[in-house]
């Protein structure tokens, strides 16, 4: 699991270029939106969903289903593990 | 206030201005379900034209852009005569992504198909391409009237038109922003939009003496709040329909023709923009379920319709429509109502942030109406290029800073930003009401977005269309980051040239000018082809 946890957050910061987050202060407990954490918006979250799809085979066709899968990198990589197909 | 002499419809419902109105009269629409076309792995609804008819339109030497355009332009000039005068009439091209289909090529540049266009039909002036995203079609009507009412010529002909493609529908699906099934504008069941493709011409002359249709005022304004999404509660369409409004009569007005996009949020954002406008009680109409979306075209193409109607005592039904599903108060139906006024109201929205009212009315005022003159002043100038050495990332980093949405910007709009940024850093020009307006020129629209774009859709085997990238395919995001960043809630225009003529950008800036009322603007060159090759030359302007 923290395995997960640290590629995806390599890969969230690539594919998002969150190019002056460090890897270290990206607390993966962290809410990814809203102004008290990583600051992300819908196109951000578009972005996640083509990462997830392209790296673990999963596909998300509406992104309201991505609310609750959303909210931190935690939250993400729970989703990945259960639901990974490569 | 400019005069409309002829108009042209070239669309799958038919290819004159009269069986598109005959088509949409008996409920046809020309949406259909697509699987598999182009090697999309998603199904998706679309307006598209036949083979057949693609065999049709297409002329010899011509892309079928092109071809498009200049069957549109030629059928609107057989109802007319633009007399001898050639150096008096100007080409404005208005489209999203034109000949998207030659990138690599030199077809592919917007201003190269305006010049073929132009110089297909006769004309010997320099075509103006409108690329302001889905607002293009009235931006572009807009620009009509500033270079008539200034003038510079005596007719205008405004072209919209717009070609489908893998690139521009997988892009919209990589923004979850289509529906599978025909589009349902203000629905309660309403899922997305659909892409279509058609031409749509309007002949505008200067001046008349008959009665006719007249653009009588319009304006542009920008939600200064993302570069998709709309402002929630329509912030600057409530601006933009407040400003074309102020003094005038409603109860002169016999429809709203709305942008009604049939996404969740446009038609959401534009029930509250009329609401809080205090229009709710005039009848909207919602042209998408006919057409989809056909971004360049979809300005000029819904105001044609709209004016046929208007003169038929008709507001049109809005097709796909059943039950509203917008919190905004707002008056709409699927069946046609009757009207005895002679005005309405034509509102869009787009990517950018920016947003366009304009109203027309039937009338024989023929007064002619110039605007002043207005002369404008470089206050203060910023020049950016590749040829400097260093890259926009070490003048961020030395210079500005803190604003890491910086890096997700693509290179255009990362030249647009810094060089605003410098521009703009002693800031004693941002102030004036926010109202600022940021017209920009160029000449390789957003070729670098679209590279980058294309590599993510080009193999099958590796086919992730990046939603992020795709965003920046449209030139005027530049001046939708710019609005952000300095909150400025006024115009921002993004406009296409065969090259970097100065004359003709002051021309164009003054004309505007003459037109928004604001003592400053921020405008100049930003051009991007590559890496390497970039320049950006941006200046505030002011009045004297």
């Amino acid at each position: 699991m923290e395995q997960l946890i640290n590629d995806l957050k390599l890969q969230i910061k690539e594919a998002l270029n969150l190019e002056e987050l460090s890897l270290e202060e990206f607390d993966e407990n962290a809410p990814l939106f809203g102004d008290e954490g990583i600051g992300l918006d819908s196109i951000d979250v578009l972005e996640i969903i083509v990462l997830l799809e392209k790296n673990y085979g999963i596909r998300l066709a509406n992104p309201k289903d991505g609310r609750a899968i959303f909210q931190s990198v935690k939250t993400i990589a729970e989703y990945v593990q259960a639901n990974r197909k490569k | 206030m400019i005069h409309v002499v002829a108009t042209n419809i070239t669309s799958p419902l038919g290819f004159t201005t009269e069986e598109n109105y005959q088509a949409i009269l008996s409920g046809r629409t020309a949406l259909h379900r697509y699987e598999g076309l182009w090697g999309l792995p998603e199904p998706f609804a679309a307006s598209l034209f036949s083979e057949e008819q693609r065999a049709m339109l297409a002329i010899e030497g011509y892309t079928f852009f092109e071809a498009l355009a200049i069957r549109s332009i030629r059928t609107a000039l057989t109802y007319t005569s633009l007399g001898n005068s050639l150096s008096r009439i100007v080409l404005i091209l208005s489209t999203t992504k034109g000949n998207i289909e030659a990138l690599g090529e030199e077809l592919y540049y917007p201003s190269k198909a305006a010049q073929r266009i132009a110089e297909a039909i006769g004309l010997t002036t320099k075509p103006i391409v409108v690329c302001n995203a889905c607002v293009s079609g009235l931006s572009a009507q807009l620009l009509a009237d500033r270079l008539l009412s200034a003038n510079l010529y005596d007719y205008a002909i405004v072209v919209g038109a717009e070609v489908q493609s893998k690139f521009i529908v997988s892009g919209f699906q990589a923004l979850k922003a289509v529906s599978e099934e025909p589009c349902r504008p203000f629905d309660i069941e309403r899922n997305g939009l659909n892409l279509g493709e058609a031409a749509a011409t309007i002949v505008f002359a200067r001046t008349s003496d008959k009665e006719s249709w007249q653009l009588t005022h319009g304006a542009v304004r920008n939600d200064a709040y993302h570069i998709v999404s709309p402002s929630p509660q329509g912030d600057g369409l409530t601006n933009a329909i407040n400003a074309v409004m102020e003094g005038r009569d409603k109860s002169l007005l016999a429809t709203v023709c709305v942008h009604g996009t049939a996404t969740l949020y446009n038609d959401q954002m534009e029930s509250k923009a009329i609401e809080r406008a205090n229009l709710s009680d005039i009848p909207l109409s919602a042209l998408k379920g006919y057409y989809g979306h056909t971004m360049g075209a979809a300005g000029v193409l819904e105001t044609i319709l709209t004016m046929i109607a208007t003169d038929d005592g008709i507001i049109l039904p809005s097709k796909g429509f059943t039950e509203p599903g917008v919190s905004g108060k707002v008056s709409i139906s699927s069946e046609p109502r009757k009207t005895s006024k002679r005005a309405f109201l034509k509102l869009m929205s787009g990517f950018g942030g920016c947003n366009v009212a304009a109203i027309y009315e039937k009338t024989t005022d023929n007064e002619l109406q110039t605007t002043n003159k207005t002369t404008l002043v470089k206050a203060h100038t910023i020049r950016i290029s590749s040829e400097e050495g260093l890259t926009l990332t070490d003048i961020y980093k030395q210079q500005i800073g803190n604003y890491p949405k910086f890096y997700k910007m693509d290179l255009l709009t990362r030249l647009a930003f810094v060089a605003t940024e410098l521009l703009l850093k002693d800031g004693q020009w941002s102030m004036v009401n926010g109202q600022l307006p940021v017209i920009f020129f160029n000449h390789s629209s957003s070729v670098v977005a679209d590279r980058m774009y294309f590599d993510t859709i080009r193999d099958a085997e590796n086919y992730f269309p990046s939603p992020s990238v795709f965003v920046y395919t449209l030139p005027n995001i530049t001046t939708g980051e710019v609005a952000i960043r300095h909150h400025l809630c006024g115009e921002t225009s993004f406009y296409i040239l065969p090259d970097k003529d100065e004359a003709l950008m002051k021309q164009i800036l003054e004309a505007s000018i003459a037109r928004t009322g604001t003592p400053t603007a921020i405008s100049g060159w930003v051009d991007a082809e590559s890496e390497t090759c970039f320049e950006c030359e941006l200046s505030v302007y002011n009045i004297i």
